[in-house]
């Protein structure tokens, strides 16, 4: 096997696309992850995402409209999650699995319903818009093509950052999901705070999902989402709910899902599809028994 | 009957109503008359022999992965991972079975089903045992381990144990015919796995319900901490919670495939599991009520079926209904609540007026 | 405004919580410039009162009037805007953030949309200069002390502009020393910015200490408001606890079984921290005695419970049960060794809230001859004849055995707690805070089963934060402080200040000084 190929520059683009999918939905879940929701329900935000950028983008002709949608269809779906979560107190773990069953279902009904299709969609008529690529040329000569929405991506890891570690709302942010009474005591609503980190969760999951069928691919097809959400929440545990990590994270997701693409040669592709969820796995492990060994060092 | 009980069912059964209710919509929206969509629905599970037996053996299927969240939700650890599960465990199933074609079944089938629990069991006690000695969230890892197990037996039916047989292009070697399990209604589903599943079933409500083990995987689930103050063994409990759990989901495994497709196929489950997941939850993992429900999801699942090939309403439409249904009942907690304290402070008001007035 | 105006006042303020009436009529005007004491046992309403006050609940009936002002709405920012400040008995400080992030929380120095750190921690030490109060704006508040705590908690009020402070339970976690200062600090903002003070507490004799005048408040109701100076602590005491509550003397009968059934030798327990909360702690108690540890809460008191129990690892030394050494048991094996366990807490530890009282009461039961076939197969019928038995034994109230134990009143679901663990029969006994937030009633039926337990020659471990019940259970008393023991006694032979004195160090200073 050719190692050179799993270790190139081609590499390096590729686990940055893939990683992006993950970047931008664990930053939503590192948002609600700080007002104290745990966010199993992004899978199911990023299929609505992923299946509203591609109507929209195919009913307007205009990747725009593509990515408004998505961010309606997202912020749609963490309002739903808040209402249950913060307003109904009702259990994370039901409501989130139920949302994703959910998700699944109601874009499949909907592709099947509208433009009357199944497996993922073609359109007769009309075409899907793309999110905007724009190319570099690499100091090696390599011409390197980026959707507009990765270089987006680490934008918004930085604004997330600067948000939780230099704003006063990010501040009430995170008071809101580690005491929120203080919060409250102090005359502000914890429970508006929440609202706040699952809207824009909510968004993000959105932006990702539209990145997913509009940027990474360009057609929705059923259940497209594949477990990413759930890739996603296991970043922000190994990042430790610091943006720069759960950056970092991802982009190790990436690497492994790319160098299994690449090892394709040798190991079967369906096998190597398997490997960034093990990786995903080993990196909950790892960081579990790190923190084993630290305590019983303590 | 105890009032809670009581309470509960008057809610769920606003909750379907609700849900049909807005499924009628959705048909409303989508162009379609909602009376024709769910006539279609209950003539089609209902209305023949065949559909009744399709019906019957749904139903069995949503029991047993129903029961196979419930029991491990009973000790407290969430099983989202049965379908990876039910993969491995028909895979290993079927390979051995395959292997031993010729033998006597009254020796091949006890040995298989053995095989498939052992091995759905195996796959269940991995993320146990990381949730319990390690403390990683269940709910993420099985979730990741049902991709992982359905891309590994998906690559072992089509490359390493694929058939030789010409014609067949998917999936490992047939089963002798002595192995396979016959059908009860000939064109319909129900083969007599439905037997096996009756029997699991009786065995898993009174584990459940009538054992100490039971009762001790209760209190678990209810508060870990307050079982390991009285001397229970919770993380064990947990850890067999998910083995029984794993197990029931490896013989399901085994009986799709050794009834229906007589041999093992990638595609033979249709996220079976996540359907009977979602009646467990909107039961509270109570098996009694998990039987029950199944037998109505039965209906709803197949008439779905014949709905949309009838009348041309996708039968995703019923997945949309049920999980309508579980938001309607995670809710219904807070919702009650809430109008419970109004009620007491309306209540006070009204008293306090009248201690004015006298 | 002028000193003396009235700054407060309650009008027929009535609070009902589903199942209790936490307030009940009440009538009160608090003054300018005046430090109000409200005193009254655990659960009498002293906080939901002043929670009311600062807008954390609504109350069901009545009307509050700040400043002459109407009260409309009730929440802690309307409370704020007109002046008023409340230092939580659970600090409400967020742990990671730090002394200058929490003083400024919500109201935080900004630079545009960016906070301004700089200026935060510059206000900090402001404030810090003005009112004498020494905190360092950049230390976490997970890092420092309980006192420099309730300093932030304070200063956090003041920054908002607060002049009606109210303080719930100041010194229940305070060291003397600490508690001295406090009283420094009150009396100094008194006496300079004219601010109006009102302090919940239960020790009288700190009332006497700092107050002007005070209000006792008895199961919900306003029982009297008097001068400080015209009442003593006997006076307050008997309002408190009101007339009917003078308790029967408890029956001993000795039997002089002098074989020791708890042994602790030099035991060192860590807390969820890491820290050392036990620290070289010996005990013994014989059969046919209630030991009582006296302490304030937070001395390594749960830790030295749970490690005795199982719940919690051991460090270092040794636990003897009956003689057996439990390091590395599990709560299970060392329950076989012949101990029961009434803990702390009963909500997270002492039952399942979503259990019925039937499944509750035979926990850890469930596997005798008399209730399971071969262990496995639970007779149900004999359960529920023995569940309704200890139901009317224990009279715990409730509509019946299938009642959820989450319903029940406290006093009830301590009364379950008690019975499950009590009708084990076993030698050994360890019972922690048994009557806290229970009813009178429900407290000496509790009483009496402890003593009758002791007359049947079981060892008792007890703990509780409330010294009268230690007095009345007590056959000897230790006292502990970070850690370890300060001093043994025997309930008749020493005074509660006396006792005080050893809770808070004194014992262990004086035996450092010699």
């Amino acid at each position: 096997m050719d190692w050179s190929t799993v270790f190139s520059m081609s590499t390096l683009v590729n686990t940055v696309n893939t990683a992006t999918i993950v970047v931008l939905a664990g930053l939503g879940c590192l948002l609600t992850d700080q007002v104290g929701i745990m966010s199993i329900g992004i899978d199911g935000m990023m299929t609505a995402g992923a299946f509203a950028a591609v109507m929209g983008s195919w009913l307007c002709g205009s990747w725009l409209m593509g990515i408004v949608f998505a961010l309606a269809a997202g912020l749609l779906f963490g309002l739903f999650y808040a209402v249950f979560v913060v307003r109904f107190k009702s259990d994370e773990f039901i409501i989130g699995v139920a949302m994703n069953i959910f998700a699944v279902a109601l874009t499949t009904f909907m592709l099947r319903s509208i433009p009357g299709q199944t497996g993922s969609f073609h359109p007769a008529t009309g075409t899907v818009t793309k999110l905007p690529a724009f190319t570099l040329t690499l100091p090696g000569g390599t011409p390197v093509t980026l959707s507009l929405m990765v270089p987006l991506s680490w934008l918004l890891v930085a604004v997330c950052w600067v948000m939780m570690y230099r704003t006063p709302l990010g501040y009430w942010l995170h008071a809101s999901g580690e005491h929120p009474e203080s919060l409250r005591s102090v005359g502000r609503s914890p429970e508006r705070m929440r609202y706040l980190g699952s809207l824009l969760c909510g968004l993000l999951c959105g932006l990702s999902g539209a990145y997913l069928s509009l940027g990474y691919l360009s057609t929705f097809t059923e259940n497209m989402s594949a477990s990413r959400g759930y890739v996603a929440v296991a970043c922000v545990i190994f990042g430790r709910s610091n943006p720069l990590y759960v950056f970092l994270a991802a982009l190790l997701f990436g690497f492994i899902d790319t160098a299994g693409q690449r090892m394709q040669g040798v190991v079967d592709p369906t096998l190597t599809a398997t490997f960034p969820y093990i990786g995903t796995i080993l990196m909950m492990v790892l960081l579990a028994a790190r923190t084993a060994i630290r305590k019983r060092r303590a | 009957m105890k009032k809670e009980t009581k309470n509960y069912l008057v809610s769920l059964s606003c909750a379907v109503l609700l849900a049909l209710l807005i499924g009628a919509v959705i048909m409303l929206i989508t162009g379609h008359n909602p009376l024709e969509g769910y006539g279609a629905l209950f003539t089609g599970a209902l209305g023949t022999p065949r559909g009744i037996g399709n019906t019957l053996y749904k139903a069995a299927q949503l029991c047993i992965t129903g029961l196979a969240t419930a029991v491990a939700a009973q000790a407290g650890i969430f099983n989202v991972g049965g379908e990876g599960q039910m993969f491995l465990g028909a895979l290993a199933a079927c390979w051995v079975g395959a292997s031993l074609n010729g033998q006597s079944p009254w020796l091949v089938i006890p040995l298989c089903l053995a095989v498939a629990a052992a091995t759905g069991a195996f796959y269940a006690w991995i993320p146990a045992v990381m949730k319990v000695k390690m403390g990683i969230s269940e709910v993420i890892t099985t979730i990741l381990m049902n991709t992982i197990a359905i891309k590994f037996c998906t690559y072992m039916a089509n490359g390493p144990l694929k058939t030789t047989e010409r014609g067949v292009n998917q999936g490992t070697a047939s089963l002798d015919k002595l192995f396979r399990f016959d059908k009860l209604i000939p064109g319909s589903n129900l083969t007599e796995t439905i037997f096996y599943i009756a029997v699991l079933t009786f065995l898993v409500w009174y584990l459940m319900t009538r054992t100490t083990a039971g009762f001790e995987m209760k209190l678990t689930g209810q508060n870990p901490r307050f079982a390991k103050f009285s001397g229970i063994r919770a993380e064990r409990l947990a850890i067999i919670g998910m083995l029984i759990s794993g197990a029931l989901c490896g013989l399901l495994g085994m009986f799709e495939c050794f009834g229906l497709q007589t041999r093992f196929k990638a595609d033979f489950s249709n996220e079976f599991y996540f359907d009977g997941m979602l009646v467990a939850m909107i039961m509270r993992y109570k098996p009694v009520g998990i039987i029950l429900m199944s037998l109505f999801f039965g209906v709803l699942k197949i008439g779905g079926i014949t709905m949309q090939s009838r009348t041309g309403i996708s039968s995703e439409l019923i997945l949309i209904v049920q999980s309508i249904i579980i938001f309607f009942m995670a809710a219904e907690d807070g919702v009650m609540q809430r109008l419970r304290l109004r009620r007491a402070a309306r209540g006070l008001v009204r008293s306090a007026g009248k201690d004015g007035e006298a | 405004m002028e000193k003396g105006e009235t700054m407060v006042s309650f009008r027929h303020v009535s609070m009902q919580f589903p199942g209790v009436l936490a307030n009940d009529d009440v009538s009160l005007d608090i003054r300018q410039g005046e430090v109000f004491a409200l005193v009254g046992e655990n659960g009498a309403g002293k906080s939901t009162l002043m929670n009311i006050l600062y807008g954390m609940n609504k109350p069901t009936g009545g009307e509050v009037y700040i400043k002459g002002q109407k009260m409309t709405e009730f929440s802690p920012k309307a409370a704020i805007a007109r002046g008023v400040g409340m230092v939580h008995q659970h600090f409400m400080l967020v742990p990671s953030f730090t002394v200058a992030q929490n003083i400024m929380l919500n109201n935080e120095p900004r630079r545009g949309i960016f906070y301004d750190f700089k200026a935060a921690n510059d206000t900090v030490n402001r404030l810090v200069a003005e009112y004498g109060l020494q905190v360092r704006p950049e230390d976490r508040v997970e890092d420092i002390s309980v006192g420099l705590q309730q300093r932030v908690e304070i200063l956090k009020t003041l920054h908002r502009g607060a002049d009606v402070l109210i303080l719930d339970e100041p010194t229940a976690v305070l060291t003397p020393q600490e508690t001295e200062e406090l009283f420094a600090v009150i009396r100094r903002i008194v006496a300079e910015r004219h601010m109006t003070i009102i302090i919940i507490t239960h020790k009288l004799y700190e009332v006497m200490e700092i107050s002007d005048r005070v209000g006792v408040m008895r199961q919900g109701k306003l029982v009297g408001v008097r001068n400080t100076a015209e009442v003593n602590e006997r006076i307050l005491a008997s309002m408190m606890v009101g007339k009917e509550v003078l308790l029967d003397a408890l029956e001993r009968v000795d039997d002089h079984d002098e074989t020791v059934a708890i042994e602790v030798e030099n035991l060192q327990v860590r807390d969820s921290r890491g820290l050392m909360a036990v620290n070289g702690l010996s005990l013994r108690v014989q059969r046919g005695e209630v030991l009582g540890i006296a302490g304030i809460e937070g001395n390594g008191q749960s830790e030295l419970i749970e490690a005795i129990t199982g719940m919690r690892p051991i460090h270092g030394g040794t636990v003897k049960i009956q003689g057996h050494d439990i390091r590395g048991l599990s709560p299970g094996q060392i329950r076989a060794l012949g101990l029961a366990h009434v803990p702390e807490d009963r909500l997270s530890t002492g039952v399942s809230a979503k259990a019925d009282i039937t499944d509750n009461l035979i926990v850890g039961k469930e596997k005798r001859p008399e209730f399971s076939l071969k262990r496995v197969h639970m007779k149900r019928r004999s359960i529920r004849r023995y569940a309704e038995e200890i139901f009317r034994k224990f009279d715990i109230r409730g509509a019946g055995v299938d009642t959820l134990t989450g319903d029940l009143s406290g006093g009830n679901m301590q009364k379950v707690v008690v019975a499950r663990e009590f009708s084990f029969d076993t030698p050994v006994l360890i019972i922690s805070q048994p009557t806290r937030g229970v009813d009178i009633g429900a407290m000496d039926f509790i009483h009496q089963q402890i003593i009758a337990k002791r007359n049947a020659s079981c060892a008792i471990l007890l703990v509780s934060a409330d010294l009268d019940e230690l007095y009345r259970l007590s056959d000897r008393m230790v006292t502990i402080y970070e850690g370890r023991i300060t001093g043994e006694f025997l309930p008749d032979s020493i005074e509660k200040t006396e006792i005080s004195y050893y809770m808070t160090g004194g014992g262990s200073r004086k035996e450092a000084a010699r």
